[in-house]
């Protein structure tokens, strides 16, 4: 089984927001994926971006140039 | 006990959401219909006397320990969050379409799953439908569907619908009030008391698993994360097993007693409608029920859209019926979807897409 390291994970208000953050992510090379909420962040079923814990700046960078609020911002294991 | 950090976790809470499930249908629930969200909801609307189709009345206990069940785990666990404001008339009607596709394909997404695990091939044919629905759901979720975000509320809000299905079994149980089939799928029950444990128990798992039929094929398209469905696949290898041990699986289309028909436009399109609606209402029946008792209202309104949808199915003829035996000729009675459910299941598909295509995210300004 893959061994969980600890990572950075952005949830949002909607679903439609996390897609869009993939979307920018994607277009502007910022790194990260998108993940089921995990479980343990959450009791509702939504997505959210997970990412290394370095690239927390660069992450909430974009978001506020493209205005993607986020709902809370995390670190935990995944 | 976290049953979330690993699939075979996950997989586990589906086993026992299985065996409840089997327990149910060993102590009388109908054939097939061991654990069926739309057909107990369906049931137990035609027990308030919101529709009059005689052989589906009765209260069933097992809604009521869903919700219950995700309530009391969910506060008790401080997971319980009363949201609400996210298009909640859009829910509604959502909750309406998801009744009226799962009445015309007969059963749910976990009846389907339960079909599937007794060697019914429609259930199958339907599979592929639900997958095809989940999938256009997904594009629109790509395409920027949204229907708003959720704000918190008083947490009295979300304890409603709790509250509403106590009161239900109160009445159920202590009053003469309520309908109660005297011959069909109606009458076919398991007692009250290991009802209410079942879906007590079933709700508390699958608030702590997030099971959900239509999220975990959702996710599968949408990120290639197995995690969702591996608690669909401990039920359904419990439900197999459980089948095939006491004789109860057999592979075929036209099997009378199992309350199916084998019209597999029908089938598709059917579950395709479910599918499609619960990926745009964020979960399957079973979901909505679950996020309704640990604080969603819009969750709570998705559950009277279909509470509701099940009264329009049988007071306007859309219902399809099951393939039976004539008790006198012995012949088989194929079942069939009538007109009216076939154009009800097509308006209901081209509404989704209205929702789907037309409720954007806000982009920022």
């Amino acid at each position: 089984m893959r061994k969980k390291v600890m990572k950075l994970v952005v949830t949002f208000h909607t679903t439609s927001d996390a897609m869009a953050m993939e979307k920018i992510c994607k277009e502007r090379s910022v790194p990260g994926r998108l993940i089921p909420v995990p479980r343990a962040i959450s009791a509702g079923c939504g997505l959210s971006w997970c990412a290394d814990l370095t690239d927390r700046e660069q992450i909430l960078d974009v978001m506020k140039d493209v205005g993607i609020e986020q709902e809370d911002v995390h670190e935990c294991l995944v | 006990m976290n049953l979330s950090d690993s699939k075979k976790k996950l997989a586990l809470a589906g086993v026992v959401c299985g065996i409840v499930a089997a327990c149910l249908a060993a102590l009388g629930n109908p054939a097939n219909m061991a654990f069926c969200i739309a057909c107990f909801i369906r049931d137990t609307a035609g027990a308030m006397g919101l529709h009059q189709a005689e052989v589906v009345q009765y209260a069933r206990p097992e809604i009521i320990g869903l919700v219950l069940g995700a309530f009391i785990i969910s506060v008790a666990t401080k997971e319980y969050r009363s949201t609400a404001g996210s298009s909640p008339m859009i829910r509604f009607v959502l909750g309406v379409i998801i009744m009226i596709g799962a009445l015309v394909f007969l059963g749910c997404p976990l009846r389907m799953v339960l079909r599937m695990s007794a060697g019914d091939l429609n259930a199958w044919v339907a599979f592929v439908g639900f997958i095809l629905g989940v999938g256009t759901g997904v594009f629109a979720l790509k395409n920027g569907f949204s229907l708003g975000r959720a704000h918190i509320t008083n947490k009295s809000s979300g304890a409603v619908l709790p509250a509403v299905v106590v009161g239900i079994l109160i009445l159920a149980t202590c009053t003469t009030l309520f309908k109660a089939s005297q011959a069909g799928p109606g009458s076919m029950h398991a007692p009250i008391i290991a009802s209410l444990v079942g879906g007590l128990v079933f709700g508390a798992f699958a608030q702590k698993s997030r099971m959900c039929f239509a999220g975990s094929i959702r996710d599968i398209i949408l990120m290639k994360n197995f995690d969702l469905i591996s608690v669909i696949a401990g039920l359904f290898v419990v439900m197999l097993v459980f089948n095939i041990a006491t004789g109860r699986f057999v592979v075929g289309f036209n099997t009378p007693g199992v309350i199916a028909h084998s019209e597999h436009l029908w089938n598709i399109l059917g579950m395709y409608t479910v599918g499609f609606a619960a990926v745009l209402a964020g979960g399957c029946p079973l979901r909505q029920l679950i996020l309704a008792g640990q604080g969603s209202s819009d969750s709570a309104v998705t559950v009277v859209g279909m509470f509701v949808g099940s009264a329009i199915c049988h007071n306007f003829g859309l219902a399809a019926s099951g393939t039976a035996l004539n008790p006198e000729t012995k012949e088989v009675v194929a079942g069939a979807v009538p007109v009216n459910g076939k154009v009800a299941c097509i308006i209901c598909i081209v509404i989704c897409f209205i929702i789907a295509f037309t409720n954007k995210r806000e982009e920022a300004k």
